[in-house]
């Protein structure tokens, strides 16, 4: 059972020290900063003004077209105002309604009540996620009720919900799966009827016996699902990975888990999903690990969105002199240039380290390590070189890359994980497809004038 | 940054934090970690040589190693480039360079052969990781046309174990005190006698070739590190378990010489099964095969990326290598096979790069 896998991947130490250690609600604090760029795609606009009360799970940002969603007040109390905070995910400055809670953590009128979701049809079951917005919470923060619509003309058959969590440090899904196995399968549910999918599969990695059982004792034989096992090996919770090593399916280049028939959801998305159609909870606090080598107290958190990082960083009695600070899992998560941010829909993890990893690169030895570990079958060695190539002034080294399946890396970082020089593959590669982003807004535009201007000339004849 | 008017961004304002790109966590190897171990994996055939061939052997792969280090500082020097003698690459280069050749070799030839494999051999293709060929070939096939007679010497110098001493005074001279040289050719040599069907094949297996044993464990003439077969195996067999050598290169590259030696044996040169044996086993053991195989032709920069490609590799490296030797011109083959394959890595890696993930084949 447990040596399902993908090929390549890699074993870094799981250090997953706070695997025994319960979800503990964070005590509310005095002030929350809820970022509106909290979703893959647009971000929503804030629809509350300062001074204005607002209660708990009352939207206060309003999502802005379909590939965004929707943000709610974490808690009730008085608008303090709109400010501009750092979205982590980026770096780049994001609007946040500041809130001051009264205390009373009232919820909104027409939520956290109970609602018979079994009647719904699949649309009403889209537009309930949508409208308490919902993202994928397993860091990637893609639209969930835009995830559910399948494409026309796609059959989705199954839903896969991920409790693989293969990067280090984390586990926060983890112990979601042994205290919220209920609501996950109900989530799972959910997702079933929303897109018409006939089964379920629960992908949880060996490493996790205490999780594997807790959620196959919450399967029943009525849910259609099943409860599978895949090997430990990073990274194992990439979605494609995930689905070739359990359905034998790979999804095309350029394409979507749709594309072969599934759909994949985080366990703590599932969770959510079934707080927001059970119990009419819209989105508003996450679980999230604390750790790292400066937490004297590492734990899981459960924490409203908004809450000040330094909260979290008080909470787990993180040492004052830590010089690094990853929001997600060491492998992919994001290093921070501060710690003014807040917790968003997407922060998995918040890991504090006492001294910073810091690795001097020097060339390619061509060992092959990377190809070998590269889950995308790509030759990551290669696209690093044209990297090079490319900020020394070589422009050809883009199509080169685009040859060499720039835009089929997923960016998982295993290949620079392995490598012996360490080489910024992964830095070297996102620089390539960024160039590649302008380079095809240059044609673009170009295109654009020369298209205007052959039409101004033939009005022009034309006259 | 954004202009933030709350309080946390004004303490956080004194915290410098460090910030690199994913991932945050790296594996313990590294290339030093690497170079060093190669050169750990060649600490027991480089004792060996000593017992076998006198203090010279020593002077040797001292003066190569010497000449690398300080040549490769210079070109970084020269180059502007941080210096990286540190990381023993270049100690590996000097140490097989020095493999390479035999004892009797004067001693200007490591000198000579070390620097054209750091200079030219690596260096002008812009250092380390950059070189198309394998820098201590490079340099071996540099002196071996510039100093034939070094290189191939009419006699061989057999084990004399206990005098490897008693020769410091003869470093400048030909062969060391002490050493009882046999004249005559190399085995390589008597096996061209065979395919050119200038010998008879019973006599030449029966007759002054060493033993097969003795090929084995080393006590033969020839360079300083292609001797011992029993002791490079075990370097390479750690440098395996490690995962820095590729199974597939040495695997393919000897099961492709003992498959073409046993096929010329049995059907062109009409040995019959037992001579055949012997035949195809001195290829193997012979003419510094193992030295190639396991620690020339496996040299990372030098070799493909790709699985397919290390067998496509080693398989090339091995039918040149029996072609050469029984068909070419001389007959120490493996340090050209493997120089010509060196050359069509590029092409290998090409030709078999996988499918990527989600496209059709």
């Amino acid at each position: 059972m447990g040596r399902i896998t993908f090929p390549g991947g890699v074993h870094p130490p799981s250090t997953k020290w706070t695997a025994d250690k319960a979800i503990e609600a964070l005590p509310l604090p005095p002030r929350l900063v809820v970022p509106m760029a909290q979703n893959l795609g647009a971000p929503p606009k804030p629809v509350v003004k300062k001074g204005d009360a607002v209660k708990r799970g009352q939207k206060i940002g309003e999502a802005d077209g379909f590939i965004s969603a929707s943000v709610h007040a974490p808690t009730s109390g008085k608008v303090a105002g709109l400010e501009s905070v750092v979205d982590a995910a980026t770096g780049r400055a994001c609007e946040a309604v500041a809130i001051e809670p009264d205390g009373l953590d009232a919820w909104a009128d027409g939520t956290n009540e109970p609602r018979d979701w079994l009647g719904l049809s699949a649309d009403e079951i889209r537009e309930a996620v949508a409208e308490a917005g919902i993202v994928g919470m397993g860091g990637a923060t893609f639209p969930t009720h835009v995830k559910l619509a399948p494409p026309r003309g796609k059959t989705i058959d199954t839903i896969l919900i991920n409790g693989a969590e293969c990067e280090p440090y984390l586990t926060c899904d983890h112990r979601l799966m042994l205290e919220r196995a209920a609501e996950i399968v109900v989530g799972m549910r959910i997702c079933m009827a929303a897109t018409g999918a006939s089964r379920g599969v629960v992908a949880i990695e060996d490493n996790k016996p205490d999780a594997i059982a807790s959620m196959e004792a919450a399967v029943r034989p009525a849910d259609a699902a099943r409860v599978r096992v895949v090997r430990t090996k990073y990274p194992q919770g990439a979605e494609k990975q995930l689905i070739l090593a359990l359905l034998g399916r790979e999804v095309p280049t350029g394409g979507l888990p749709g594309d072969v028939g599934v759909i994949v959801q985080n366990v703590g998305t599932a969770a959510a999903i079934a707080d927001a159609l059970v119990r009419r909870r819209p989105l508003t606090e996450r679980v999230l690990t604390v750790s790292g080598d400066a937490a004297r107290r590492p734990g899981n958190y459960l924490a409203r969105l908004g809450t000040p990082i330094g909260a979290l960083l008080a909470q787990a009695d993180v040492a004052e002199e830590f010089e690094q600070l990853i929001l997600g899992g060491p492998m992919m998560g994001k290093a921070q240039f501060t710690t003014d941010l807040y917790v968003t829909k997407g922060t998995t993890g918040l890991l504090a380290f006492r001294r910073a990893a810091i690795y001097d690169h020097g060339p390619c030895i061509r060992c092959g390590a990377c190809v070998r570990h590269c889950p995308s079958y790509l030759n990551p060695s290669r696209l690093s070189v044209l990297g090079e190539a490319f900020l020394d002034g070589d422009l050809d080294a883009i199509d080169a890359a685009m040859d060499c399946g720039l835009m089929d890396c997923i960016l998982c970082g295993a290949c620079a994980y392995v490598c012996p020089a360490h080489r910024r593959i992964v830095h070297l590669v996102e620089t390539l497809r960024a160039e590649r982003r302008k380079a095809l807004a240059r044609e673009r535009e170009r295109e654009r004038a020369a298209a205007a201007k052959l039409k101004a000339e033939a009005e022009k004849v034309a006259q | 940054m954004p202009n933030n008017a709350t309080q946390p961004a004004e303490t956080s304002a004194e915290r410098s934090l460090v910030v690199g790109h994913w991932p945050h966590l790296r594996a313990r190897d590294s290339i030093p970690r690497i170079m060093w171990s190669v050169v750990a994996a060649l600490v027991p055939a480089l004792v060996a040589s000593g017992y076998f061939f006198g203090i010279r052997a020593y002077l040797h792969v001292g003066l190569a190693v010497a000449t690398a280090v300080a040549t490769e500082a210079i070109i970084q020097r020269l180059r502007k480039v941080p210096v990286t003698v540190g990381d023993g690459s270049a100690v590996v280069t000097g140490v097989l360079v020095a493999f390479c050749l035999p004892a009797q070799a004067r001693w200007f030839v490591p000198i000579i052969a070390a620097f054209v494999a750091i200079a030219i051999a690596k260096h002008c293709f812009g250092g380390l990781g950059c070189n198309i060929w394998n820098p201590a070939l490079v340099g071996r096939a540099f002196v071996h046309i510039a100093y034939p007679t070094d290189l191939n010497p009419s006699s061989w110098p057999v084990l004399k174990g206990g005098h490897f001493l008693a020769d410091l005074g003869t470093v400048t001279g030909g062969l060391p005190e002490g050493v009882h040289a046999v004249t005559g050719a190399s085995p390589m040599a008597h096996f061209k006698a065979i395919a050119t069907a200038h010998g008879d094949a019973a006599t030449v297996l029966s007759g002054k070739l060493p033993g097969l044993w003795d090929m084995f464990l080393g006590r033969i003439g020839g360079s300083l590190g292609e001797t011992s077969a029993l002791l490079l195996l075990l370097g390479a067999l750690y440098l395996i378990y490690k995962g820095w050598v590729r199974w597939q290169v040495p695997l393919a590259y000897l099961a492709t010489v003992a498959a073409g030696a046993g096929a010329f044996a049995l059907w062109k040169a009409d040995l019959g099964a037992d001579l055949a044996d012997r035949f195809v086993a001195y290829h193997l053991l012979g003419g510094g095969l193992a030295l190639g195989a396991l620690f020339m032709a496996t040299d990372m920069v030098t070799s493909p990326l790709t699985n397919k490609g290390l067998w496509i590799f080693g398989f090339g490296c091995g039918a040149l290598t029996i072609l050469i030797r029984l068909y070419g011109g001389y007959p120490e083959a493996v340090c050209y096979s493997i120089l010509l394959m060196n050359t069509a890595v590029p092409l290998i890696d090409r030709w078999t790069q996988p499918r990527f993930f989600g496209h059709k084949k």
